[in-house]
């Protein structure tokens, strides 16, 4: 369980994370998005007392991070793939990491073998490729046997077998009823993974909500229709008040009725119909409508800026 | 990979200990390769100049050089001692290499995170660091002893073993490695950058004592014996070489008066370090 109260963090005159609240609870995953510099990093950093907020407080199963005795054992971290000596064994790494909380060698041989890391653990950190520091990372993050995961885009440079792997790992946990709380640029990877979604934008919170919900919330909702009479159907969807959009010569995209009356009407104007296709909106777009405003590196081109929201989203 | 990821067996995890942190840093500090190169070349430096002291002390006997008289007082013990000046460019690269390492790598946040409080985690390091580099200079000493021994033997003269000054030469100059690199790793826990922290130290050993000392003004002279290495050096200094760089016009420090001036600015700065990473990000 993370408990954030008001958090804020101020560097100089910018502000990086704006009076923040939220809960992360156990037993599911919760996602956390947001386009670069919104602030997930650094809210991260301040749940394990990394960074030290400006104001407001974080707790985790009910303390400070610094006031457990054994934070190992509460919080599992993987903030930074990057945060091991470069000049070091994974094996020496996960060894001194270990030492700190009286953790066996068996446990580090176990995480080691979990992640996969058996061939490369002799070897230093220094020649390790972006999965492999990725692997190392949730190993340390594992070491302790933790009731809460926080883990800054642990995909972030795996191969396919790689992320199927992070997301059967991230669910199991959940599973067993620890807290998980995971970063991810991947939408369709999120929508795969996390039960429960808290969306950043410049420091604050715009939505914390369950999977379903938010992409419910998104606008789509569209509803494909195919008819040889398309331009018949589009005036009597037009009088029932209906948004149409003709996209084909047969085809229409309709929104603001359902499926259903669309199927009614048609039958009402003898109207035939090839295809009635209700949308689901997409967790992407229900993100870059909640994000839209909030991009934080505006590009002044405006196909720059497109661009550079398509690469926040990457 | 395994499909579970909970320990197969029971997982004793304890509390984060003082002891606990010192296992964890011992490890740390033996397996970088920077910790092996740097004590070898510590020990290398102290042998050879011991011997190259040594076999030039003999050849100036030997020729008909009108030797100084100050050599001939020099005590045997000096002899032996002689790289401490240079093996201590050594360590002070390895003390702020063992906490800007951390920095440069982004292991630091491993460190913090292990040991949130921080503080014992940086004492740790530093205390791992003193007992290191004091028993790699301990051996590096012993073996110049060793090596000396030929030329010793050539001059008719011999390192008393039962002399308390022969005693704080060589012991003191263990002491004054091992004090000498937990000064610069506080420098390298201040400043948090490798490069920056070795010229800081390293320009203060060589360039700014030197350069204070020798400049005629009162308040520079009042102010020279007591900045670190000037003062911790007379620890390792014999009674003839002690009067020789003593200024008679500014305060002379005894050797172990000395010493603890280092020891002062070495809790001083390591105190600072302390306070200061509590409070920064990491």
């Amino acid at each position: 369980m993370i408990e954030a109260t008001n958090l804020t963090k101020r560097y100089g005159k910018k502000t990086a994370v704006d009076d923040v609240t939220f809960t992360v609870e156990p037993g599911r995953v919760t996602g956390f998005l947001g386009p670069n510099g919104a602030g997930k990093s650094t809210t991260m950093r301040m749940i394990v007392g990394l960074d030290r907020p400006t104001a407001g407080r974080v707790r985790v199963n009910g303390r400070a991070y610094a006031e457990h005795r054994a934070p190992l054992a509460e919080v599992g971290t993987l903030l930074d793939a990057k945060a091991v000596h470069t000049g070091r064994t994974a094996y020496n790494h996960l060894l001194a990491m270990a030492a700190t909380h009286g953790i066996s060698k068996k446990r580090v041989a176990e995480v080691i073998e979990m992640t996969g890391l058996e061939s490369v653990a002799g070897k230093r950190v220094g020649g390790f490729s972006l999965g492999m520091g990725q692997r190392l990372g949730i190993a340390a993050a594992l070491l302790g046997d933790p009731q809460t995961l926080i883990l800054d885009e642990p995909v972030n440079g795996l191969d396919p077998e790689g992320v199927l792997w992070v997301r059967n790992l991230v669910r199991f946990l959940a599973s067993q009823g620890r807290t998980v709380l995971l970063s991810s640029h991947l939408m369709s990877e999120m929508a795969q993974t996390a039960d429960h979604i808290i969306v950043l934008g410049r420091g604050k919170v715009i939505a914390d909500a369950p999977v379903g919900e938010i992409v419910a919330r998104a606008a789509g909702g569209a509803v494909v229709v195919r008819s040889p009479q398309a331009a018949a159907l589009e005036e009597a969807l037009r009088a029932a008040s209906a948004a149409v959009t003709q996209t084909e010569s047969d085809r229409l995209e309709v929104t603001g009725v359902p499926a259903e009356r669309i199927g009614e009407i048609a039958a009402g104007a003898g109207i035939v119909l090839h295809e009635l296709t209700p949308t689901n909106g997409s967790l992407e777009s229900a993100y870059m409508q909640l994000t839209a405003d909030e991009v934080e590196y505006h590009s002044e081109n405006p196909l720059g800026h497109v661009a550079q929201e398509q690469g926040a989203l990457r | 990979m395994t499909t579970t990821f909970a320990p197969a067996t029971p997982n004793p995890v304890r509390p984060v200990s003082f002891g606990r942190v010192l296992g964890s840093e011992w490890i740390k500090l033996r397996t970088v390769r920077a910790t092996v190169w740097t004590l070898s070349i510590t020990v290398l430096v102290m042998a050879g100049l011991a011997a190259l002291t040594g076999w030039s002390t003999v050849l100036m006997r030997e020729s008909d050089i009108e030797v100084d008289a100050i050599l001939l007082d020099m005590h045997p013990a000096s002899i032996v001692n002689g790289g401490w000046f240079f093996a201590q460019l050594v360590v002070i690269i390895l003390g702020v290499l063992t906490v800007t390492g951390e920095y440069a790598t982004g292991m630091i946040r491993s460190t913090f995170a292990a040991v949130p409080r921080r503080s014992p985690a940086l004492l740790g390091k530093a205390a791992v660091l003193f007992a290191t580099v004091f028993a790699t200079s301990a051996v590096a000493v012993a073996l110049s002893w060793l090596v000396s021994l030929p030329f010793l033997g050539q001059l008719d003269i011999s390192v008393d073993l039962a002399s308390a000054e022969t005693w704080r030469l060589l012991g003191g100059t263990a002491l004054y490695l091992a004090t000498m690199s937990v000064l610069a790793f506080a420098v390298g826990a201040l400043v948090r950058h490798s490069a920056g922290a070795i010229a800081i130290v390293i320009g203060l050993v060589l360039v700014i004592e030197t350069v204070l000392a020798s400049i005629p003004l009162r308040i520079f002279e009042l102010v020279s014996p007591f900045l670190p290495s000037s003062a911790g050096g007379r620890l390792l200094m014999d009674e003839v070489s002690l009067s020789f760089v003593s200024n008679p016009d500014a305060p002379v420090l005894t050797p172990w008066q000395g010493y603890a001036v280092l020891v002062g600015w070495v809790v001083l700065l390591l105190g600072s370090a302390l306070l200061v990473t509590r409070r920064r990000d990491a």
